[in-house]
């Protein structure tokens, strides 16, 4: 064992020893080494325990742990791939917040669109497949009675697969941005800025951010805003879905509080 | 008519879960997509404007009645003393009038020991008028 590894948990050092020569010669051999292949190989199925670790730490947020074993696991391969020996640090130290950084990325970037089980994945894609002619025969978005009339499902079926789209939709607004410590979420930087633009003429701080919007969100903030439509009125004047309208409101709401909120 | 009460400490990572209940009442009560949209996103609007102007350690009460023909939701809290300016100038405020059927919002006086209070009220309708 080198001494560049003394600062990290003993037990790990103590299961991983074997991997540190490992490790060593796989820095050093030229990248078109063949050999290079079948250690790489040997270092991440060795190393694969502490990416389960980490993986687990992330479980119980609506992802499938073999989900976060996966994306931890590319986080360990990019370790392996990425590590210089000769740096000076050990293999852990630069390990572990690579391996968390993947699956921090992961959540924060594609977690909101898995973060629901299957089964209600499915029945909000079943759901999301009635609305554009529910929504075109009844000239208004339809309720959930009448799409679990649709569908033949119970209405209680229906409402569970609305909230798993919800989530889908929203949930990244709620997911930790930080490393944990310091508990800020997106929503945080995003809501209730409000009470300083009392101070200004709102209607005076909009109008150059509204400019600033693509044509097509412009467009939806002004119909649902000032022509108060509906978002299924405005998704068939616009041409795209009800739920795209939602989501474009949604981010497009969130840049503005953001932009209004001013750099204080 | 069912009433229902939260009780939530007056920060930001409470609203997600104010914001679902908000959209949950309304799909129960079977509001059409879109007013389940609205009163989502007016929620989040009115909560947001509370938690920005609570008291340290505020709680943000947030009452909602649910009827056939319409979801209110009153939500309160504790504000310092000298914040009496209610948030309707604002543009969260102008958002709260789109989204929701009616807003208002009244400032309760200081009483003994503490200070005063900003309580906003929102209504939502089943069926929006444009839609008949």
């Amino acid at each position: 064992m080198t001494p560049s590894v003394s600062s990290v948990g003993t037990e790990q050092q103590g299961e991983y020893a074997h991997l540190a020569p490992l490790q060593r010669r796989y820095g050093e051999l030229a990248a078109d080494d063949p050999q290079r292949q079948r250690l790489r190989e040997q270092l991440i199925s060795g190393y694969l325990p502490v990416a389960e670790h980490i993986a687990r730490r992330f479980a119980g947020r609506g992802e499938p742990l073999e989900d976060l074993v996966q994306i931890a696991t590319v986080g360990l391969i990019n370790a392996v791939d990425r590590f210089e020996p000769d740096r000076g640090s050990d293999f852990f130290s630069f390990a572990v917040p690579t391996i968390t950084g993947e699956v921090r990325r992961y959540f924060r970037d594609h977690g909101w669109s898995t973060r629901v089980p299957r089964r209600l994945k499915d029945l909000h894609i079943a759901i999301r497949g009635t609305l554009a002619e529910l929504s075109q025969q009844l000239g208004r978005a339809p309720r959930p009675s009448e799409i679990a009339d649709r569908l033949g499902l119970p209405l209680s079926e229906v409402i569970e697969g609305l909230q798993a789209g919800e989530a889908y939709r929203s949930a990244s607004l709620d997911e930790m941005l930080g490393s944990g410590d310091g508990n800020a979420t997106l929503g945080e930087f995003i809501g209730g800025l409000d009470t300083e633009l009392d101070l200004i003429d709102d209607r005076e701080a909009l109008r150059p951010l509204l400019a600033e919007l693509a044509p097509r969100e412009r467009t939806i903030i002004a119909l649902r805003f000032f022509r108060h439509l509906t978002q299924t009125q405005i998704a068939e004047q616009v041409g795209i879905s009800q739920m795209h309208v939602s989501r474009v409101l949604r981010q497009t709401l969130a840049f503005l509080h953001e932009r209004m909120a001013g750099p204080d | 008519m069912l009433s229902l009460e939260l009780r939530a400490t007056a920060i930001p990572s409470a609203i997600p879960t104010i914001r679902m209940v908000a959209a949950d009442l309304a799909a129960r009560a079977d509001f059409d997509l879109d007013s389940i949209d609205d009163l989502r996103m007016a929620a989040d609007d009115l909560c947001s404007m509370l938690v920005r102007i609570a008291a340290g350690n505020a709680v943000l009460r947030c009452r909602f009645t649910v009827r056939p023909e319409r979801i209110e939701v009153a939500a309160e809290v504790d504000v310092d003393d000298g914040v009496d300016a209610l948030p309707t100038g604002s543009f969260g405020w102008r958002i709260l009038e789109c989204l929701a059927d009616r807003v208002s919002a009244v400032s309760l006086p200081a009483e003994p020991g503490r200070g005063g209070r900003v309580r906003i009220t929102l209504m939502k309708d089943a069926m929006p008028a444009q839609q008949l």
